[in-house]
């Protein structure tokens, strides 16, 4: 797991090593870009609510990669979200805010909030991989 | 991030670089509003050297453009990456902001 100040500026390093994760391992480009997206959402939203904001806090984010799924975690100890909050603005309602959501979805098969974190939030993020049959290739 | 202002022929070319996520679109919103306040009839958002964007920099344009709607001003986006005009179309918002292909075709129009 990484662990990274709740500071906007710390956002990109996230999506780096998010990227990096996919990259190293192979992942399809379009899905790595997907999740890159999934996880910077997913983090300002918790920069956002959970932490209204303050930088001095903490965002946990642990990447795992199997050879059917790339998960990634999001951890918080900020106010907890509920899964109504995971909705975004309807697409067709042009307005600021309300998309972040909409590119979490998209990107991952699971979108989940651990309820048994009794502090914070834990966000799951699971996108199964394609595997072709007889590929040989075990990912770490 | 580094973020350019042009001027064109009385309309004024913004031109981001880099990534615009919730950290750096807090800098293209406080340069976009500003030309804004001026009430610039033409704002060209030069997107050719954005490499992502999130939903923070697409709501910063959102409310640019409604902002511009306010005096009949008009922002243009050109230069736009394959990665950059996916996430518009998801976003419907191909259907709402001004996309060209070229700063040219963006000025003329």
């Amino acid at each position: 797991m990484i662990t990274v100040p709740s500071h906007p500026k710390y956002l990109a390093l996230v999506r780096a090593v998010t990227v990096k994760m996919g990259v190293q391992n192979k992942v399809d480009g379009s899905i790595v870009q997907q999740m890159e997206q999934a996880v910077d959402e997913a983090c300002s939203n918790v920069i956002k609510h959970a932490y209204a904001g303050d930088p001095n806090k903490q965002i946990g984010v642990t990447l795992r990669l199997s050879r059917d799924a790339f998960e990634v975690i999001i951890e918080d100890s900020g106010r907890k979200a509920d899964l109504a909050s995971l909705k975004g603005r309807g697409l067709d309602e042009i307005r600021p805010g309300g998309l972040g959501v909409h590119f979490i979805k998209r990107a991952c098969d699971v979108v989940e909030l651990d309820e048994k974190k009794e502090e914070g939030n834990r966000l799951v993020l699971i996108k199964y991989l394609k595997v072709k049959r007889g590929n040989k290739d075990k990912r770490p | 991030m580094e973020i350019k202002i042009k001027d064109h022929e009385g309309a004024k070319i913004i031109a981001p670089s880099g990534d615009i996520d919730m950290y750096t679109s807090l800098e293209v919103r406080k340069k976009l509003l500003r030309l804004i306040d001026q009430k610039i009839p033409v704002i060209m958002v030069d997107l050719t050297d954005v490499t992502y964007i999130g939903s923070s920099g697409i709501a910063t344009f959102v409310e640019g453009l409604k902002s511009m709607m306010s005096y009949s001003g008009r922002l243009k986006f050109f230069g736009i990456t394959a990665r950059v005009e996916e996430i518009f179309n998801f976003s419907k918002l191909d259907k709402v902001f001004d996309m060209y292909g070229s700063m040219e075709d963006a000025f003329k129009s």
